[in-house]
């Protein structure tokens, strides 16, 4: 009897294991759960990006600049890998127009006076100093963790899908100072005495030092952005890029050691590490224009 | 014994949902969320069949529901489709036309997961100015809306700000030897009107649904906003300020009394600031007498958690 007993709570045992083991997602916690809880999200989904090349011209401007603000048109050319994960590149050539500020500095009472005048810098050097960005770009690796769709007025239904990107930015930039306006060929260093004799010290003068913020800049990419997808190949796409590098917009002094340049004493440089933000707006073309669904 | 329990786990599992389908639209829409877009099925998979089934009348859990079958009758797409020839006999004369029916011509209703008509919403919020790189004033606010139909509500919002200068502030003093002339913004109120155009739903990392929605909002209300003196022997003045606004906003669904808000405003107004020559006017009153005014566009970003009350609602229509 007892050897029996002992069988029966055996088996029972190995039974319920069995169950368990048979369908190990079917309770969690307590809790009942049908084959859905281990189901995707979505079934029979139209796979909008993956393997799929993306070619989308845009326009692009920048947010919030201090002084020149840079509106263009570039491509995004992007390859989706899979759902989610995707590589590609984007350049913009754009051109550059004056902000508010610089508007201000340049009309009205508080405008700068047409000769340099004590510390003042004159218009012309002023606007000399400023850098122009022509053309910037970015290769960078995507992630699209969010899908999803949307109605408005429970009329218009257009699927979208939010994804982020990082990356490497790069840009060229570009000024035009000639010598008569940026003369001082040594910011920060003793001047040569034309009479002879002992060198002058520096002029302390940063409105006719070279602004030293052309050229080409190496630096970080990152964005967000949301695609709308107004059919099977074509979305509208919005983002958000920051075009992150060493920078001197103005061209001037800004450590406030009284020229422009690298310091030699504390290291430090007028260029420093800022953000370009932009806007972009374009449409993207999907290659093959069908879409295949999930099972 | 084994078997038995087999067997009633089987019939758990396999068991309807309960309840009739009933109107296609039921719960204010949330049906048009897959309706649009044929064919494309979707499931949440955080709802169980057990609690599915209990929760099928009365406005259940909070997770999205999807019903797996239309009653007690087991679904049968031929006999379905033989019927309606049948009515198409009946009703018409001349050839039948049979159109192809495939996964494609079903459709999935889903209940909208939220509703908020007559029910208030409590938001606590942070905000920050966007469009001014010289200033920048950081907010601390609330709102209380109260929504007349589930896509309809008025409102009323307050905040209080602190501003802190940037960079271009300091270098527009130092290169070109100017000193800027700025306002802050120290309170504003509003009467705001809330609209709710655009919902919808997002799968994240395809595992799991969020739910959401877009509103715009447009109100009226008033400010103060205070002269920040270039110099500072001389004193500021505040303005008083009648602030239009419209915004754009997203409301992501956690629970039936929570949501995560984010939103941008643009508050337009006009603001006097101090006068170019402010020696000519050395005191506080002549100054705001003789201010220059232009035209503000204060565009804020805002975020912050919503409570809604009563916490939780009931559907009143059939799934």
């Amino acid at each position: 009897m007892m050897t029996k007993n002992y069988v029966l709570a055996a088996l029972l045992g190995l039974s319920l294991a069995g169950t368990a083991g048979a369908d190990p997602a079917s309770v969690s916690g307590g809790r009942r759960l049908n084959s859905l809880h281990s189901d995707v999200a979505v079934r029979h989904r139209r796979l909008l990006v993956k393997h799929r090349f993306e070619a989308t011209p845009l326009f692009e401007s920048t947010i919030n600049a201090d002084f020149q603000h840079t509106v263009g048109g570039g491509l995004k050319l992007e390859y989706h890998l899979s759902d989610m994960l995707s590589i590609g590149v984007i350049g913009v050539y754009g051109t550059s127009l004056h902000t508010s500020l610089v508007d201000k500095l340049l009309t009205g009472p508080a405008a700068l006076p047409n000769a340099p005048d004590m510390r003042q810098p004159s218009q012309e050097q002023f606007l000399d100093h400023l850098n122009a960005m022509p053309i910037h770009g970015a290769a960078y690796v995507s992630l699209t963790p969010w899908y999803g769709k949307l109605a408005a007025f429970s009329s218009a239904f257009v699927a979208f899908d939010f994804y982020f990107q990082g990356g490497v930015s790069f840009a060229s930039l570009t000024g035009n100072c000639p010598n008569n306006i940026c003369s001082d060929m040594a910011p920060g260093q003793p001047r040569p005495n034309p009479m002879g004799g002992e060198n002058l010290p520096p002029d302390n003068d940063p409105n006719n030092d070279p602004p030293l913020n052309t050229g080409g800049r190496v630096g970080l990419y990152l964005a967000g952005g949301i695609h709308v997808f107004l059919n099977d190949f074509l979305a509208l796409d919005l983002t958000v890029r920051d075009y992150a590098f060493s920078d001197n917009p103005s061209g001037a002094d800004f450590n406030a050691d009284r020229f422009v340049g690298t310091n030699s004493k504390t290291g430090e440089d007028d260029n420093r590490f800022l953000n370009h933000l932009f806007f972009g707006a374009g449409v993207a073309i999907m290659f093959p224009t069908t879409v295949k669904r999930t099972p | 014994m084994v078997v038995t329990l087999g067997l009633l786990a089987g019939t758990a599992l396999a068991g309807p949902k309960g309840g009739g389908k009933g109107g296609g639209k039921s719960g204010g829409g949330g049906g048009s969320a897959s309706g649009g877009d044929a064919g494309e099925i979707e499931m949440d998979p955080n709802s169980g069949g057990g609690s599915a089934a209990g929760s099928a009348a009365g406005g259940g859990g909070d997770e999205i529901e999807m019903d797996s079958d239309q009653g007690s009758a087991a679904p049968d797409l031929s006999a379905d489709l033989g019927l309606a020839d049948q009515q198409n006999v009946t009703v018409k004369e001349g050839p039948v036309k049979k159109t192809p029916v495939s996964w494609k011509d079903i459709v999935v209703v889903v209940r909208k997961p939220f509703l908020k008509v007559r029910r208030t919403e409590l938001f606590p919020f942070v905000g920050v100015t966007m469009n001014d790189n010289m200033i920048r004033h950081e907010a601390l606010g609330g709102e209380f809306a109260y929504y007349l139909t589930d896509v309809l509500a008025i409102g009323v919002e307050g905040m209080y700000m602190v501003h802190n200068f940037q960079e271009p502030y300091d270098l527009v003093a130092r290169q070109a030897r100017r000193l800027p002339t700025l306002n802050q913004y120290n309170w504003q109120t509003a009467l705001d009107f809330h609209y709710v155009p655009v919902y919808g739903k997002f799968a994240v990392l395809d595992k799991k649904l969020i739910t959401w929605e877009s509103y715009f909002t447009a109100g009226i209300g008033v400010g103060q906003s205070e002269v920040i003196p270039r110099d500072t022997h001389y004193p500021g003045f505040t303005n008083f300020l009648i602030q239009p606004n419209i915004g754009a906003n997203m409301r992501f669904f956690l629970a039936k009394w929570l949501t995560v808000n984010i939103g941008v405003r643009d508050y337009i107004f006009v603001d006097k600031f101090e006068p170019t020559d402010r020696v000519m006017y050395p005191t506080a009153s002549l100054a705001s007498a003789h201010a220059d005014s232009a035209l503000i566009n204060n565009i804020m970003f805002m975020a912050g958690i919503s409570f809604w009350l009563p916490t939780s609602f009931e559907y009143t229509t059939f799934r």
